[in-house]
């Protein structure tokens, strides 16, 4: 009975608000998985919204579980975590199975997807401050454990998930004011690239100059075509709308025309008459689907949904008193924000389109799942984090 | 390892990201304000766009009547088979579902034991351009072979009859120059509607149904149809319904066209009746004809290119179209001119001895013996060149030119018909122009027997005779029937002298002269024979022509008919004239014994 009551003591700190906002996106999530699969012939693909249902539930009693347990017992073990990932994305290449022109799977489940939260943990308990390592070896050893998976994750190819990474990092260095200095290089660095490579794409574009130099330009970006094409569609969203500026202005569309109030559930015209395609309007397009039949309204209550996770999710790190918990929360919280901010903003064109997931609303198992272990750990250090503790050991 | 007395990060730094989160978060709200209200209104256009076509469907076409309400033109029902191609829709590249019609469309002739009408491309351009439409495989098919479709119905489907009207002429080849023909084309749109799709429209080629297109055609009903991002068709809205084309009352008496008909069958030429009372066409006849339910619904490769290339020109409206010189049955105009110019009198006598000189010119009368002595009313009555000539020389070209015009020669007569000509009523300028010569003395003399250069539609004529009938009162010529008097084009204010003289004259022509032959027992009539050589291959030929109007005193018609390739328009023209006013006016039949003026079928045919 003791057991018990110490439960019910732990459920007591549960943080309510970012527990009732999960739970609200994720009954969004199921129903808009069920708006946008109601079109479809296939009756396998017309039920995805109850696998999306069952993983939420599964997620749910998981994180009910995690929360309880001391997230400083599980940050120990992060390494083995980290270590299971990295095996598991070495031999997606081998014994992976494809999708779309992906190879991303394996036994059903997408590891780059835990390797996300797998390298928060690793991060999070590096920067702990317990490791007596000086800014140099931190940022080295921030380089390899995030640089090796994202590499692999990038030759699957998915180049969102491993982009996601970045904010993500620079936020927890930022956040344990690791290598100050080299971060800002970094980052200064990486801004100077990515206006470049825009400035290259800008001018293969508007300025005039003889095709074999405008392909070795291209060329010397080293990306692929599509990538190219999807950063063109972004400078440009007005080239080419039937190939491949064709879901952008599809989603934009849906989104535009759900106007204030929408056009009810179920209601919606782009994905059901196909023109937002309907391999993507369960997944990365959900968010059209979504703000087409609620509209502007229903777009902004999924953002305060999305609030209701933020806040609390930083609140609770700086409730925080050590940095673990601290770090790992700040980690998991970009990571929200970054997949939501990058998946919404694509779909109305302000991003390049990339794969991204709106969390706990696109149908993914994996992702799901990861992101319910990931606030069941933020709820974790809510509980058991407001009091320092020598428990480490 | 010791957690406790570490030193913590900075709640700052925490605040600071959060601070940045809230920046990203209102940026999104407002970005997506932006495109959910501010856009909004665009966005949904653009979407309606892609989504939404509007489809047309025509009215049914107005019938065509004649005056007493018999039907000229008619619609009927015509039996299509139609694919409608969604219901037959295959996964994957359109090519399939392409392939998928076209092999269906072969099994299904096999059945029905037709031959197939349309190729695969047309099948292919179907899919491609207007696939919520049916696809007519078969068009106008016979009811034996719906019925042998109903019986399989059951294994074809996608498959069904598609009702379309179709123009239909109950009376065949009658009055076909004056009807015209129809064609299929696409619908004119409606203001400021963009149209993706439409059944095609029957749109009129030429006569009364190019004319009155507009009026008989209606109004196109819409449709709305959503499709999808493949172009299926997703959901339908009925939108306006179509409405129906106004029904066109001709001035046409069937009996009379039909009797004009008669009578030019197996000829070449023209034939016109019109009311002078008012300028309604009762009759209009171009022949040789056609049969106007060869163009439905379209005419056939063969039937086209035969009625094209045919030497005698069937498809051209000779009535309105076709140019001819008046020859004698312009003399009227002459002695109009003349006697109003006072250069001759009634009673005044001009010698002829079968030829007229002009310095080196000859013109030679018709009577080669001469009529000696002869006056103005008896050479009307023999249609003397002798003295025409010479009233042409002495009035002069000018005074004839300006009756002649006045009388609606020259220009069009502003028929309700299209391609009407307007003949050639020449000037001194027109010559110096075109034959690159001055205007000599032996031209007007030349146009006062209605000869050389002047040029008249049978319509012209018409309109011409009506005005001698009515006594100057020139009509615009119509055949729409519409209430009120007709539209009079201009009053001519000859003295009653003038016009009763040359009036008493044509009633000699019929009586005793030329055009005996017009004669009907029981009605006075008026004519006037004529006929203009042509050169044909280098052959002498005659246009023939007599103008007759009746009853003398109050005349109800004026009739003009032209054959070409005549004898005379005594011999040629006077007895056609005549069938064709005995069935408008009926002729007493004959007593026992009694012969039908056994003594006006001999003698002359001069003209």
């Amino acid at each position: 009975m003791i057991k018990l009551q110490q439960i019910l003591g732990l459920l007591r700190k549960l943080n309510i608000p970012m527990f009732a906002c999960m739970i609200g996106l994720c009954v969004t999530g199921v129903m808009f998985v069920y708006s946008a699969c109601s079109v479809r012939e296939d009756p396998d693909l017309q039920m995805l919204y109850m696998r999306h249902a069952e993983i939420a539930l599964i997620g749910v009693v998981l994180y009910l579980v995690i929360l309880c347990v001391n997230y400083r017992k599980i940050m120990r073990w992060a390494w083995v975590f980290y270590l299971a990932c990295l095996a598991l994305l070495v031999l997606v290449p081998f014994i992976g199975s494809e999708q779309m022109g992906a190879k991303r799977w394996i036994f059903g489940v997408q590891p780059a997807e835990f390797a996300k939260l797998a390298m928060i943990m690793m991060l999070a308990w590096l920067y702990s401050g317990q490791h007596k390592l000086n800014g140099i070896l931190l940022y080295l050893a921030t380089g390899v454990l995030v640089g090796v998976p994202s590499l692999l994750i990038l030759a699957q190819p998915d180049l969102g998930t491993a982009m996601v990474m970045v904010p993500t990092t620079f936020a927890m260095m930022f956040a344990g004011n690791i290598a100050p200095r080299l971060v800002w290089g970094t980052f200064l660095i990486g801004v100077i690239a990515a206006g470049a490579l825009l400035g290259v794409i800008y001018a293969v574009e508007k300025v005039d100059m003889p095709q074999e130099r405008r392909e070795a330009l291209i060329s010397a970006t080293h990306l692929k075509s599509h990538q190219i094409k999807r950063l063109q569609v972004f400078m440009f969203p007005d080239k080419d709308l039937h190939g491949s500026g064709y879901n952008r202005r599809q989603s934009e569309i849906a989104v535009g025309s759900g106007g204030l109030r929408g056009k009810g559930y179920l209601k919606g015209e782009q994905y059901m008459l196909g023109y937002l395609p309907p391999s993507v309007s369960a997944n990365d397009f959900i968010f059209s689907v979504l703000a087409e039949e609620s509209g502007f309204i229903g777009s902004v209550t999924v953002l305060l949904l999305f609030l209701g996770l933020i806040w609390p999710g930083l609140w609770i790190a700086r409730c925080c008193q050590d940095n673990v918990g601290r770090l790992f929360c700040v980690g998991v919280v970009t990571l929200i924000f970054s997949h939501m901010f990058i998946n919404i903003a694509m779909t109305i064109g302000l991003m390049p389109i990339t794969g991204l997931p709106l969390p706990f609303i696109s149908y993914g198992r994996t992702f799901m799942l990861t992101m319910m272990l990931a606030l069941a750990l933020v709820q974790s250090v809510s509980v058991h984090g407001r009091k320092p503790e020598t428990a480490f050991e | 390892m010791i957690y406790r007395g570490q030193k913590l990060t900075n709640s700052w730094r925490i605040a600071l990201l959060a601070l940045l989160f809230a920046v990203g978060m209102v940026y999104l709200v407002m970005s997506l304000h932006r495109v959910q209200v501010v856009n909004s209104a665009d966005l949904t256009r653009d979407q309606v766009r892609q989504s939404v076509r509007r489809v047309q469907v025509p009215g049914a076409r107005g019938r065509i009547f004649d005056r007493h309400g018999i039907c000229l033109a008619d619609n009927r029902p015509s039996y299509c088979i139609a694919y409608y191609v969604e219901e037959l829709r295959q996964r994957g590249l359109w090519q399939r579902t392409i392939d998928a019609v076209d092999a269906d469309i072969d099994r299904l002739a096999k059945v029905l034991g037709l031959p197939r009408e349309i190729s695969k491309d047309r099948v292919a351009l179907h899919v491609k351009t207007s696939l919520p439409m049916p696809l007519l495989a078969w068009s106008d098919v016979s009811e034996e072979v719906v019925a042998r479709w109903a019986e399989e119905v059951g294994s074809f489907p996608g498959v069904d009859i598609y009702v379309q009207p179709e123009r239909y002429y109950p009376h065949q080849s009658t009055a076909a120059h004056l009807l015209g023909y129809v064609g299929r084309d696409r619908p004119k749109s409606l203001p400021g509607q963009q149209v993706h799709f439409y059944l095609p429209e029957m749109i009129g080629k030429a006569g009364v149904e190019r004319q009155y297109n507009d009026m008989l055609t209606g109004v196109c009903g819409g449709r709305l149809i959503r499709v999808d991002a493949r172009g299926y068709k997703h959901a339908v809205w009925e939108g306006t319904p179509a409405v129906e084309g106004d029904d066109l009352r001709l001035t046409i008496d069937l009996k009379i066209q039909v009797a004009l008909e008669t009578a030019l069958a197996g000829k070449k030429g023209a034939g016109v009746v019109v009311d002078p009372r008012n300028g309604e066409i009762l009759a209009m006849v171009s022949a040789p004809g056609y049969n106007l339910n060869d163009f439905v619904p379209a005419p056939s490769t063969i039937t086209w290119n035969g009625l094209n290339n045919d030497k005698e020109l069937p498809l051209i409206n000779r009535a309105i179209q076709g140019r001819y010189a008046p020859g004698s049955t312009f003399k009227p105009v002459t002695a109009i001119a003349a006697l109003t110019a006072g250069e001759v009198t009634p009673d005044e006598a001009i010698h002829c001895d079968g030829v007229f000189r002009l310095g080196t010119m000859r013109l030679r009368c018709w009577n080669t013996y001469g009529h000696n002595d002869i006056k103005l009313r008896k050479a009307i009555e023999q249609s003397c060149n002798n003295f025409f000539c010479e009233l042409g020389h002495r009035t002069g070209y000018e005074p004839i030119r300006t009756v002649a015009a006045e009388m609606g020669l020259g220009v069009k007569t502003g028929v309700d018909l299209p391609f009407e000509a307007s003949g050639l009523l020449p000037t001194d300028e027109w010559k110096q122009r075109n034959m690159r010569e001055p205007w000599r003395v032996g031209d007007t003399c030349q146009i006062a027997i209605g000869q050389s250069m002047l040029l008249t539609t049978p319509l012209q004529m018409a309109m011409l005779t009506a005005v001698l009938a009515n006594k100057g009162r020139l009509y615009r010529p119509r055949l729409m029937l519409r209430e009120g008097a007709g539209e009079c084009v201009r009053e001519m204010h000859w003295p009653d002298a003038t016009i009763n003289l040359v009036r008493d004259g044509m009633h000699d022509v019929a009586t005793s002269g030329t055009g005996r032959r017009v004669q009907i027992r029981g009605t006075q009539v008026a004519a006037k024979t004529g006929s203009a050589e042509y050169d044909s291959g280098g052959q002498r030929r005659k246009n023939t022509w007599v103008i007759a109007f009746a009853p003398f005193e109050q005349p109800e018609v004026a009739v003009v008919i032209l054959v070409e390739d005549g004898v005379s328009g005594g011999y040629t023209v006077a007895p056609l004239i005549h069938d064709v006013l005995a069935s408008v006016f009926g002729e007493t039949p004959l007593a026992e014994g009694e012969q039908s003026f056994p003594w006006l079928m001999e003698g002359g045919v001069g003209d």
